[in-house]
């Protein structure tokens, strides 16, 4: 019984640094490699539409307004701390490490002008309404007091939102047959007109596209962890880092009697 | 895998995927076979699919001048052949010239495409040795064609009707 208990114990033992160099390894390919592609995706597919008659493919570049969200959005993030900026550039990473993390961000900035591109009506009064809305929505955000996962599942109920205003409501008024929601506005609103309403139409499968970019931006948001894991090739010195960053995720109390634990422990192992 | 390895591929991978969306976006392709033509005609190695090209010619002598332009156009779907646009202007010119009097929209379509024959042929004049046709070089042809849009005097001469289609 203690000898299979003695060769468990070898086995984790040797398991463990093969498991920190996985987890280290995924952790890279996902900060360097997965997010990038995720939010660059978003970025090529938040601008596409599908015309409705000839089927052909519109790539509508990201308009200033969705440039500003998209700073306003950043800088939220940062203020949350959702992404910690000092943390992803900072002078203690190397060279590549910085330039790939700059890449990322840069990509993430892409992504939400996009993600706003994809559900941002194309003109009229539907635009400057949801414009305002996001604005307003997002300069309220800046001063209420957020964590990362209560401002993602924010940041997707407003998408959300909005996503249905153009994909539904007003895809709905400009369908070249005549929506739903078209002809309930003709029969309630007899002799308005719908023109300030209405948009250029385009094919459902605008609606697809624009679904899947924007639920691959949430997944990429839900994926980016708010500062990178300190990253070095030396497995003990891996893990030596991630020791001490949970160590800094303790309340200070709990930090300062376990520090005191572990000098002890050393002072009485060199006595031994 | 080492982690620098892993960050250097990320950086070239995002860069690569950055400038494929900025290309996307600057090149704006109709369609996914779009994406592959622009994306050759990008790469250098665009080529006219020759057997249409030459089916299309057939279609021109033969006077089908809406079907050789088909032909020509999936030929040619990039329109970066400067020959292929001559072929098409001159079926423009073809179509819409009249003993009376020559059809301007036609014509127009026609001036369009030759322009852009003589602005894709802009190292040396392209010569085109057919010895079907008459005018033998998208400049001339465009000549010919800007001519028949014009209005003058000269249009209410009778003997007008004698003049020779090219």
């Amino acid at each position: 019984m203690e000898a299979t208990r003695a060769t468990e114990t070898t086995e984790v033992t040797l398991d463990r640094p093969t498991l920190t160099t996985n987890r280290t390894r995924n952790r890279a390919l996902l900060r360097h490699v997965v997010l990038p592609t995720i939010f660059l995706t978003v970025a090529l597919l938040g601008g596409l539409r599908v015309a409705a008659e000839s089927r052909a493919f519109l790539f509508v570049a990201p308009p200033l307004v969705t440039l500003l969200l998209a700073v306003m959005l950043l800088v939220l993030f940062a203020r949350v701390g959702a992404v910690k900026v000092g943390r992803w550039l900072s002078a203690d990473n190397g060279t590549a490490e910085n330039v790939s993390h700059a890449l990322t961000l840069g990509a993430l900035f892409f992504a939400s002008a996009q993600a706003f591109n994809s559900v941002l009506p194309e003109a009229g009064l539907p635009r400057l309404v949801l414009s305002c809305f996001f604005l307003w929505t997002l300069w309220q955000n800046q001063f209420s007091n957020f964590d990362p996962r209560r401002l993602l599942r924010s940041i997707a109920a407003l998408f959300g939102t909005a996503f249905l205003v153009k994909h539904l409501l007003l895809a709905s008024l400009s369908a070249p047959a005549g929506g739903w929601l078209s002809r309930l506005a003709a029969a309630a609103l007899e002799g308005v007109t719908l023109g300030t309403l209405s948009g250029p139409a385009y094919a459902a499968s605008t609606g697809y596209v624009s679904f899947f970019a924007l639920a691959l931006y949430v997944c990429g948001l839900a994926l980016t962890p708010p500062s990178p894991p300190v990253e070095t090739d030396d497995e003990r010195e891996d893990r030596s880092a991630e020791l001490a960053r949970d160590l800094n995720l303790l309340p200070p109390r709990e930090r300062a009697l376990l520090i005191e634990e572990l000098t002890r422990e050393t002072e009485k192992e060199g006595r031994d | 895998m080492r982690l620098k390895l892993i960050q250097w591929l990320g950086i070239v991978w995002t860069l690569l995927f950055a400038a494929f969306v900025v290309w996307v976006y600057a090149a704006a392709p109709q369609s996914v076979a779009d994406v592959a033509t622009r994306a050759s005609v990008a790469a250098g190695t665009y080529e006219v699919d020759r057997a249409r090209f030459d089916a299309g010619r057939e279609l021109f002598l033969r006077e089908q001048y809406a079907a050789a332009r088909g032909e020509w156009e999936r030929a040619d779907p990039a329109r970066r052949d400067a020959r292929t646009q001559f072929y098409v202007a001159y079926s423009f010119y073809r179509e819409g010239w009249g003993r009376v009097y020559n059809d301007d929209p036609l014509f127009r379509r026609g001036l369009e495409a030759a322009g852009l024959a003589v602005a894709l042929s802009p190292d040396a004049p392209l010569a085109v040795e057919d010895p079907e046709l008459k005018i033998h070089s998208p400049a001339e042809l465009k000549a010919e064609l800007e001519k028949g849009l014009e209005r003058t005097a000269d249009d209410f001469n009778p003997l007008k009707v004698f003049r020779e289609r090219k």
